[in-house]
Parts: structure tokens; C-alpha cells; sequence
């Protein structure tokens, strides 16, 4: 492999991670940032879309493509693939068709995650919430080990190939759809914030009792921020699975929790330009750690990937004590002495 | 066939003897900081690996550890407050960014554990991960030793926290910055220090409890997180406005986890043994519905 070759492979990684990542961040901006939901369990929407795909995904290619079998298509999910990947290959309509149907459940899967969790996070404090969702946040994982016909138990699945007529381009189209999606919902994010549920939300979010008396329904706009977020969350994990081609029930808290809230931290909450800022550094920063880490292998003697946790660690503190508005700043959209006073009295 | 067994007992009185240790920290930093200190699952790991370590090394009783990992822990529960926590109190910072922080906290000494074990692994040849100590420990009227180590240990050190939040001038300034920090800062209480001697004692009871489980069940460098949900449930169940409620919620929630499990698993089918996990998550839950404030706030009604 040629240098150039490397470096386009490196790139083309990297932008199906940001895209993955954006959608992700502007989920959880859209609840923490915008409603002041502090939402530290989205893994839950993101494994619950990841899920769902890897579970339904291959049964449903099966049923759609009429294909004829006796398999079952998570037992023998190789076998079955192996009769469904070529028709595939072979049909770009129908993959494309395929795709969206497994975003939409993907996306619904998240919501319905959304649903779950909003039940306390209407009714707790942001402490008491905060801890619910932490806790809750890998409660798929232990489903998706213990229930083997979701995604196979420990081992996982492998899914269509939903990018196969793409031939050796086929990471490459993959990459162009995650980012093309990850585009679509960026503007229509940022167009949401515009309009007056998103100045509602962010009204609640800095003061909850104004927005009452001005006769907000708090509970139904704090839900449908939840809503919308995890339903992003799960159109992520959905289109990750899609790309990676496989899913094992290893969602982390760490990769789809964590991380994100660094890079709205990072980027700065509250505004679309400053989570895309965020996801950019952060993404690339992390993908050349993992890949210069080879260059340790041997030079210490531990695993280099715990190194990448207290670098990661220490530039969130940093961040939180000497910058916790992150680079980009939210605009307000109010004068700024009106809302100190405002400040002030909650 | 007997439905609840001894050793299920005893597996339950040591597991929550050690939660019940671990949820006082939550509770007493809950109380003082207002913040829920997602570092505690960390704590503990130091605490398991300081007495592994120690006992591996220098001295084939496991106990030793004990008081080692109560200073020890105590002492990176200092650097979490004085590097991190209190730079961002003086700035005024929101209760998520203090909670993120803890996490972040929690994320670094993962990091830290996890180099260690592979330092003990690959430098001095020793197994790190999934290992245990209870081969080394006694056996008293037929019991494991750890059993009545753990519940002495709680009973101990409730004992002696309740006489220095009481009988202490030391408590009753910590009790007066929990209740009113503006006030006691007024009156001449060194707030900041108060809360500081508060990180120490519930990083130090964090690492006790640590230092207690290789003796109870195999460790790893994620032990810490594993057991996050429960002691954040048991202080939770037992209400985060009392500091004791914590071991009427530790002792509650290894009674429906342990117990609970098994006679299900009995009934029902092995399987269920499965998703023990979820055990806690539903015991919060339901708690979370029915007394939100946990069952120490059940009676006391307290405006907020």
C-alpha cells in the first residue's frame, strides 16, 4: 500500500467517525446543551439503535428479499448473509431502500430508549437524574450477552452489507452516506434551535419557573428534547453498525458517553458550530493516538490505549476548570445584562 | 431443596457490609459537596489493588492492607478535591460540570489502575486481573474470616463516625458546613477544610471496602465500575440526606440482589442468575417512584 493510499484510508476512517460522533453530539447537545437535560446515560440510545439493527437487520433482509432458508438468521447468521449479501450486491436499490428502513428502526429503537429515560427525567432533580441514567446506560449490554437471539449473546452478529455494490469503494460509500446523514441533520438541528420550540427549551433550561409562568408545558418540551436527541443517538448507533458491518454487545460507557460529553465540552455547549468543533478535534486527535500507538508496542510495559484514558482525562479537567464554556461560545439571543439579572434570581 | 442457603446468607451480610461501607462515602460527599462522586467505583478499585499488591509483595496476610488502603485512598480523594473539585468551586461551577468532573476522575484512575496491572503482569510476572485472595484468608466457626471482618468493619466504622459527627468539635463544625456553609464560613469554620476532611474519610472507607473484596470475589481493574450502580442505589434507597441510611440501604440492596437472585434463579431457572445486573437498576427504580427521597426520608419531610 502506498503512502497516498494509507493516508485517503486514514482520512476516510476518520470522517465516518466524525459523522458518527456529530450526529451523536448534536443528540446530546439537544439535551444538554439546549434543554438542560444532563443526559449522562446516551449510550443507551445508542446501543439500543445499534441493537435493534444487528437483531433485525439480517431477519428482515431474509423476509423483504424473499430469500428461502431454514436457517436461523442470527445462529447461522454467516451462512445466511452469504445468500443475502450477494442479492444485495447486485440490487443498489434495494440496499438503498434496506438503509433507510434500518435507519428508521434504528431511530425509533433510540427513541423508545428516549422514551424510557424520560420517565425520571421529568419528574428528578439533575443530580438524582444524572446518577439514573449513568447507572441505566449499560443495561443493554447485559441483555444483549444474556438474550442470544437479539445479537447472537457475547460473540455478536454480522449484518448486511448494505454498502456491498460499491465493490472495493465500498467504505468509501459507506463514508459519503454517514456524512451525507450526518449533514442532513446537522442543518436540521440548527434549524430546530432556531425556531420557538428550540428558543423554549433553552428558556426552560435558564428559568425553568419564567417559562412556567409564562404557561410552558415543561414536562412535554422536556420529553421531546429527550425524544429528538435519543432518536439521533439511535440513527448513530444504527448507521455505526451499518458501516462496521457487525455489532457485539460491548457499548461502553466510556466510547458513547463519555466521549461525547468531552466533545461538547471541548467544542462548547449549546450551539451547533461549537459541538461540529468539538467532534472535529476531538475525532482526529484520538484516531492519530490509536494510530501512532503501534509505535509504543514494546517501548512500555503496559498496554498503550490507558494512556489515551489520562490524556483524554486530564484535557477534560483542564477544560472544566480553565475553559468550561468550551471554544465556541452559545450566542445569546438576549441582551446580556437582562440575563445576569435573570441569572441572579434563580 | 432448601430455597435460602447459608452460604447465600453469608454472601449477602459480606456483600452488604462492604456496600453498605462504599454508599456511606456517596451519602457523607452527597451531603457536603452536593455532588454525587461518580470517583467512588475508582476508590474502591485503589483500595482492591493497594491490599493485592501488598499482599502479593510484602506480607501474605490479607488483612494489612486494610488500613494502608484507608490512607492511601483517602489521599487520591484529596488530590480529586484539591486539583480538580475545589479550583472549580472557587469558579462557581455547576453542579454537571462538578458531576463531569468527578467522572472524569473516574476515567483517569481506569487509566491508572489499568497501567498498574499491566506493570504488576508484565514487569513482575504476577497475574493481575481475575484474581483473588480469599485462598489466604481464616476461617472462623466454619465461616469465612472476611464475613465477620466485613461486618465488624462496617459496624466500627459507623460507630466511630457517628461519635465524630457528634461528639467532636472537628464533627460538629463538618456537620455545621453541611448544614449552612455561608454561616459557618461567618463564624470562623473553615469550610474548605471541612470539606476536604470529608473526601479523606469517604475515600478512605471507599478503600477499605476495596481492600475487603479480593477477599469476597475476584477482581479486576473495572471492579470499581461494575459496582458503581449498586452503591449509588444503595445510597439512594437509603436516602441521600442521611448519612446512615446508607447501610439500611447497602443491607437492603444485597438482600433482594443476593438472596433474591438466588431463590428466583431456584424457582424460575438458572438464566435468571443472568441478569443479576439488573437487580439494582430495578430496586432504584422502584424506589425512585415510590420514596423518592429513599427510605430515611420516608418519615422526615423536608422542604427543599
Amino acid at each position: 500500500m502506498t503512502p497516498l493510499d494509507q493516508v485517503i484510508l486514514f482520512v476516510v476512517d476518520l470522517l465516518a467517525l466524525l459523522a458518527v460522533y456529530l450526529i451523536i453530539n448534536i443528540g446530546l447537545n439537544m439535551q444538554q446543551g439546549i434543554a438542560g437535560i444532563p443526559n449522562f446515560g446516551i449510550v443507551f440510545a445508542v446501543a439500543g439503535g445499534a441493537y435493534i439493527t444487528g437483531g433485525l437487520s439480517t431477519r428482515l433482509a431474509v423476509s423483504l428479499l424473499g430469500v428461502r432458508t431454514n436457517l436461523d438468521p442470527i445462529f447461522n447468521n454467516v451462512a445466511v448473509l452469504a445468500s443475502v449479501n450477494p442479492i444485495l450486491r447486485s440490487q443498489p436499490l434495494t440496499a438503498i431502500v434496506l438503509l433507510i428502513l434500518f435507519l428508521m428502526i434504528g431511530g425509533m429503537a433510540g427513541a423508545l430508549m428516549g422514551l424510557i429515560s424520560s420517565a425520571p427525567a421529568i419528574r428528578l432533580r439533575e443530580d438524582y437524574l444524572a446518577i439514573t441514567l449513568l447507572a441505566f446506560g449499560e443495561v443493554l449490554n447485559v441483555i444483549g450477552i444474556g438474550y442470544k437471539p437479539l445479537i447472537g449473546g457475547p460473540i455478536g452478529v454480522n449484518v448486511p452489507d448494505i454498502f456491498g455494490w460499491a465493490g472495493e469503494y465500498r467504505f468509501y460509500l459507506g463514508t459519503l452516506v454517514l456524512l451525507l446523514v450526518a449533514i442532513a441533520i446537522f442543518a436540521f438541528a440548527g434549524y430546530i434551535i432556531k425556531t420557538p420550540f428550540g428558543r423554549t427549551l433553552k428558556a426552560i433550561r435558564d428559568n425553568e419557573i419564567v417559562a412556567r409562568s409564562l404557561g410552558k408545558n415543561i414536562t412535554q418540551y422536556r420529553t421531546s428534547a429527550i425524544l429528538f436527541g435519543s432518536l439521533l443517538c439511535g440513527i448513530a448507533g444504527s448507521l455505526w453498525v451499518l458501516y462496521s458491518g457487525a455489532v457485539t454487545p460491548t457499548y461502553a460507557r466510556f466510547d458513547w458517553t463519555f466521549l461525547p460529553w468531552l466533545m461538547i465540552l471541548l467544542g462548547g455547549m449549546g450551539n451547533n458550530r461549537g459541538v461540529f468543533v468539538g467532534s472535529l478535534i476531538f475525532v482526529t486527535l484520538n484516531k492519530l493516538i490509536i494510530y501512532y500507538k503501534f509505535e509504543f508496542v514494546g517501548i512500555l510495559p503496559f498496554d498503550i490505549v490507558w494512556l489515551n484514558y489520562l490524556l483524554l482525562g486530564i484535557i477534560t479537567i483542564l477544560i472544566l476548570i480553565y475553559r468550561p464554556e468550551g471554544i465556541v461560545q452559545e450566542k445569546w439571543t438576549a441582551p446580556k445584562q437582562n440575563l445576569s439579572a435573570a441569572d441572579k434570581s434563580t | 431443596m432448601e430455597l435460602v442457603t447459608l452460604s447465600t446468607i453469608v454472601g449477602w451480610l459480606t456483600y452488604s457490609a462492604l456496600l453498605s461501607l462504599m454508599a456511606l462515602g456517596v451519602t457523607l460527599l452527597y451531603r457536603t459537596t452536593k455532588v454525587a462522586n461518580f470517583a467512588h467505583a475508582s476508590f474502591v478499585t485503589v483500595g482492591a489493588y493497594v491490599a493485592y499488591t501488598l499482599t502479593i509483595t510484602l506480607s501474605p496476610n490479607p488483612y494489612v492492607g486494610v488500613p494502608v488502603a484507608f490512607v492511601l485512598v483517602g489521599v487520591v480523594a484529596l488530590l480529586l478535591f484539591y486539583t480538580v473539585l475545589e479550583p472549580m468551586r472557587r469558579r462557581n461551577s455547576s453542579t454537571v460540570m462538578l458531576m463531569i468532573a468527578t467522572l472524569t476522575f473516574d476515567i483517569i484512575m481506569l487509566g491508572v489502575m489499568n497501567i498498574h496491572a499491566d506493570f504488576l503482569t508484565n514487569v513482575y510476572v504476577v497475574p493481575s486481573r481475575n484474581v483473588l485472595l480469599s485462598g489466604s484468608d481464616f476461617k472462623f466457626m466454619g465461616q469465612p474470616g472476611i464475613l465477620f471482618v466485613a461486618l465488624g468493619t462496617l459496624a466500627l466504622c459507623s460507630a466511630a463516625l457517628y461519635l465524630l459527627l457528634n461528639f467532636t468539635t472537628l464533627g460538629i463544625a463538618l456537620r455545621a458546613s453541611m448544614e449552612n456553609p455561608s454561616l459557618s464560613e461567618a463564624i470562623g469554620i473553615n469550610v474548605s477544610m471541612m470539606l476536604a476532611v470529608s473526601w479523606f474519610i469517604a475515600g478512605g472507607l471507599a478503600g477499605i471496602a476495596g481492600a475487603l473484596i479480593p477477599l469476597w470475589t475476584e477482581i479486576n481493574p473495572n471492579i470499581g465500575t461494575l459496582l458503581l450502580a449498586s452503591m449509588f442505589c444503595a445510597s439512594i434507597v437509603g436516602g441521600l440526606e442521611q448519612i446512615y441510611g446508607a447501610v439500611l440501604g447497602g443491607l437492603l440492596l444485597g438482600l433482594v440482589d443476593i438472596v433474591g437472585t438466588s431463590v428466583l434463579a431456584s424457582l424460575v431457572g438458572p438464566w435468571v442468575a443472568f441478569y443479576e445486573p439488573v437487580i439494582p437498576l430495578l430496586v432504584l427504580s422502584a424506589t425512585l417512584i415510590i420514596a423518592p427521597r429513599g427510605l430515611a426520608g420516608v418519615r422526615v419531610r423536608r422542604g427543599r
